[in-house]
């Protein structure tokens, strides 16, 4: 069974057979352009005329005879050769008479770089809904509206159809972005850094294609080693998390997305522990993770870890070599790898002997090593050359500062040098700016990674390696429980929505919960004081009574839960005192009854919970629970189904993992059953998208082999 | 009272009822996390303090009280 069993994008094998005419078209047309300079409609045909076009280009301007001495053509139809993409640049009004046009004239592939659509409002929205429909009857797929344009660098095409002011560097990063304004910026930073890309695609109000078809465009696209997205919304989360998945698990190519719209209103007005605490931004970091997505914070990290992936090889293990000319930048770079989970790697005595031998007597020969701040480059290219060729070292981090004996570009040229030909990464950092800034641009134009910071270094090696050791854990499959008792669940939620009523007593909830192998203790249902009184005794003291009342979600807030009651005189006050409790702090509320079940030995309580997010679908959430929920808010998602590996992960990923493995001379509790729990709540959660979210809150571990069981639980339904 | 006779008593109550050794328990240490603490060792705790020190404690605050040092500048203020 496929982990995320989600269909494709509805016109994905359409937009498939299209895209060789989208990036690679052996004729364009730009509709709408005119010989007004410094405006879009000139700009688009004058960068692709400028960045040197193999095909042929068509102006189609029904008011010009030529433009930037090209003729130009009243309408596409007129144009008596084929043509393979159409860039629309009409105002939006009109947007969709050429459109139609670009129909009638078989064009498979366009480009609408025009604003006024969705972005604007309702009518435009109804306008972006008409270029849609157009598209759907000729079987069109295009890009946009609202967008930059696209670029694609390969010789083969030298395509710069966008009003971004400079064709870029040839590279291997494919690039996307929602925002066209932050693609101009992008480019102007990537420039500066001498970051080439294989294709440059602003996608815009993804009206059509979308950024999933995309994805798997530049799977295939052998130009292409990463992948660098900027998102604003993620409108299919499980789309997407099934194309990187296939990417990465195809491919090996690295995914690294920058996600803007961190805040989340919306949480707060949930019903459960899990919908408050789970908020879209939560979700989404998990869901990458989960997916093998890199999330990046800003656009600095996101270059930082591409041109480590674009420009060096995977290493094999996180043992580096850091060589540096000043103690202290090695300090500083070896406390930053060792934070990012690298190590230090201790030199073979073959290395360790040459590095004697070779080096000054002051120089430091153990790693970090450090060739002393009159070093010059046939030092830096013997500790590199040692280093590199040491079986125990997987990667090297060059340290340069500035002095005044420094040949720095001399340097930057042996570290080209000396490196080429291994298939170690190899990552520098020379410190400073001025002094330092020929040097970098020989390691930039040569495809060493270079950062100004030692710790940016560090971090971007670590993510590398991480993705490298992950890449084939995410590849196990949820585990599907045939002990379950589906129907019984599925008549409990299909009578309560046939009521109406979207939120189920605690006494259904374990129900459902029991239904699914989760361990719960059933309970009784008391009416009056003496059944409450008889069903504490038959059940066994001491016990816990709880209101049972489908407008209380939040029970210990009206005071309606007791513990602990120890004899049958305790029993009947216990269920006097709720009904008062409950008909003075949530006066008018129905109450079905006081629900009584046996009460727990002690445990250590965790949360379970699950909640379904609009564009992710059922999240499955696990933490440290009881009263302590939102107090630490220690606790970790993962978007069902959850794999076995995905479910241990959970485990360990929160804090007070310390405590249920046994911290501290205490004693372990049971992991295991906990595991089982997670994996078969995930299945109930994909079983039914009814509910919207529940909560087990506390599940009461016990110790090792003893296992756990649901002590509350409430779900809410849709 | 000083803050650190109330620092050893806090310990002493919390020793007590987590059934820890005191040399175990630091200025740092965390209720839950180091000491283990479960939801209703944390409200017994705001009860013994309650009780050691003769003081009525906001429940809600005391619930976000989450270390040693902290439930002792909690416990002072209510003390000047």
């Amino acid at each position: 069974m496929d982990p995320i069993n989600v269909p494709i994008t509805p016109r994905f094998f359409i937009h498939k057979n299209n895209m060789e005419k989208l990036f690679y078209p052996k004729s364009v047309a730009v509709i709408g352009t005119n010989n007004t300079k410094g405006t879009v409609p000139y700009d688009i045909l004058f960068n692709i005329l400028h960045s040197e076009f193999k095909g042929i280009l068509f102006p189609v301007s029904p008011g010009e005879k030529s433009i930037c001495s090209v003729r130009a053509y009243k309408y596409v139809v007129d144009i008596d050769q084929p043509v393979d993409l159409a860039i629309l640049v009409f105002p939006s009004n009109v947007c969709h008479l050429a459109m139609e046009q670009c129909g009638q004239k078989g064009i498979k592939a366009v480009v609408i770089i025009s604003a006024g659509f969705k972005e604007v409002g309702e009518k435009g929205r109804e306008k972006e809904l008409q270029l849609k429909q157009i598209a759907e009857k000729y079987d069109i797929s295009f890009i946009g509206p609202n967008c930059l344009g696209i670029i694609n660098t390969d010789p083969a095409v030298n395509l710069n159809a966008s009003f971004a002011r400079k064709m870029p560097e040839e590279g291997t990063i494919g690039f996307l972005s929602q925002s066209g304004a932050l693609c101009t910026a992008v480019l102007d930073y990537a420039r500066a850094k001498h970051i080439g890309f294989s294709k440059f695609i602003s996608f815009g109000n993804k009206a059509d294609i979308s950024e999933i078809d995309l994805l798997y465009y530049l799977k295939d696209d052998e130009k292409t080693k990463v992948i660098l997205m900027y998102l604003e919304e993620v409108s299919d989360g499980q789309a997407l998390m099934r194309a990187a998945r296939d990417i990465i698990a195809e491919t090996g190519k690295p995914i690294l997305i920058l996600k803007s719209g961190r805040t989340d209103a919306g949480a707060s007005a949930a019903a459960s522990h899990t919908g408050s605490l789970a908020g879209s931004d939560e979700i989404c970091t998990a869901a990458f993770k989960q997916a093998g997505i890199i999330r990046c914070n800003n656009i600095e990290e996101m270059f930082n870890i591409g041109i480590a992936f674009a420009y060096q090889p995977l290493p094999k293990s996180n043992r580096i070599a850091i060589i540096t000319n000043a103690g202290g930048p090695g300090v500083l770079t070896t406390d930053a790898a060792i934070i990012e989970g690298l190590a230090l790697a201790s030199f073979s005595d073959e290395t360790t002997q040459l590095f004697r031998k070779s080096l000054p007597a002051t120089a430091n020969i153990k790693n970090p090593v450090d060739v002393i701040g009159d070093a010059r480059a046939d030092r830096y290219n013997l500790a590199i050359s040692g280093a590199i060729s040491d079986p125990d070292v997987d990667g090297i981090f060059v340290i340069l500062t500035p002095q005044s004996m420094t040949d720095i570009d001399t340097i930057a040229h042996e570290v080209v040098k000396v490196t080429d030909g291994y298939t170690k990464p190899v990552y520098t950092s020379f410190m400073g700016e001025a002094d330092v800034s020929t040097g970098v641009n020989i390691l930039q134009r040569n495809k060493i990674p270079h950062y100004i910071l030692p710790e940016s270094m560090c971090r971007s090696f670590a993510r590398v390696y991480q993705f490298g050791a992950e890449r084939h854990e995410r590849n196990s499959l949820p585990k599907n429980f045939s002990d379950i008792d589906r129907h019984d669940a599925e008549s409990i939620i299909a009578e309560a929505l046939g009521q109406q009523k979207t939120f189920l007593t605690e006494d259904k909830a374990v129900r459902i919960l029991g239904a699914y192998g989760l361990p719960v203790i059933q309970g009784l249902v008391a009416t009056t004081p003496e059944q409450a009184v008889k069903y504490a005794g038959d059940i066994g003291f001491p016990v816990v009574m709880k209101v049972l009342s489908e407008e209380i979600a939040h029970k210990s807030d009206v005071k309606g839960v007791i513990l602990n009651i120890k004899d049958k005189s305790e029993a009947e006050k216990a269920y006097l005192s709720i009904l008062q409790n409950v008909s003075v702090l949530q006066a008018g509320a129905k109450i079905q009854g006081v629900y009584i079940t046996k009460m727990a030995d002690a445990g250590r309580e965790v949360i379970l919970g699950i909640k379904r997010d609009p564009s992710f679908g059922p999240v499955i959430m696990f933490g440290l629970g009881g009263i302590f929920v939102e107090i630490y808010k220690d606790i970790s998602f993962t978007v069902a189904p959850v794999t076995e590996s995905a479910a241990e992960r959970m485990i360990h990923e929160i804090k007070a993992y310390s405590i249920l493995k046994g911290a501290r001379g205490m004693e372990k509790y049971d992991t295991e059953s906990i595991r089982t729990c997670i994996l078969r709540l995930s299945q109930l959660a994909v079983d039914f998208p009814q509910i919207k979210e529940l909560d087990i809150n506390p599940l009461i571990v016990f110790k090792e082999g003893n296992g756990c069981f649901a002590a509350d639980a409430k779900i809410v339904i849709q | 009272m000083e803050k650190t006779e109330i620092r050893s008593r806090i310990k002493q109550v919390i020793g007590q009822l987590l059934e820890r050794d005191i040399s175990e328990i630091t200025d740092d240490s965390n209720f839950v996390f180091d000491l283990g603490a479960s939801s209703m060792q944390s409200l017994q705790l705001i009860a013994a303090f309650e009780e050691e020190f003769d003081i009525e404690l906001d429940q809600d605050k005391a619930m976000e009280v989450q270390s040693v040092s902290g439930a002792v500048d909690f416990i002072s203020a209510y003390l000047k």
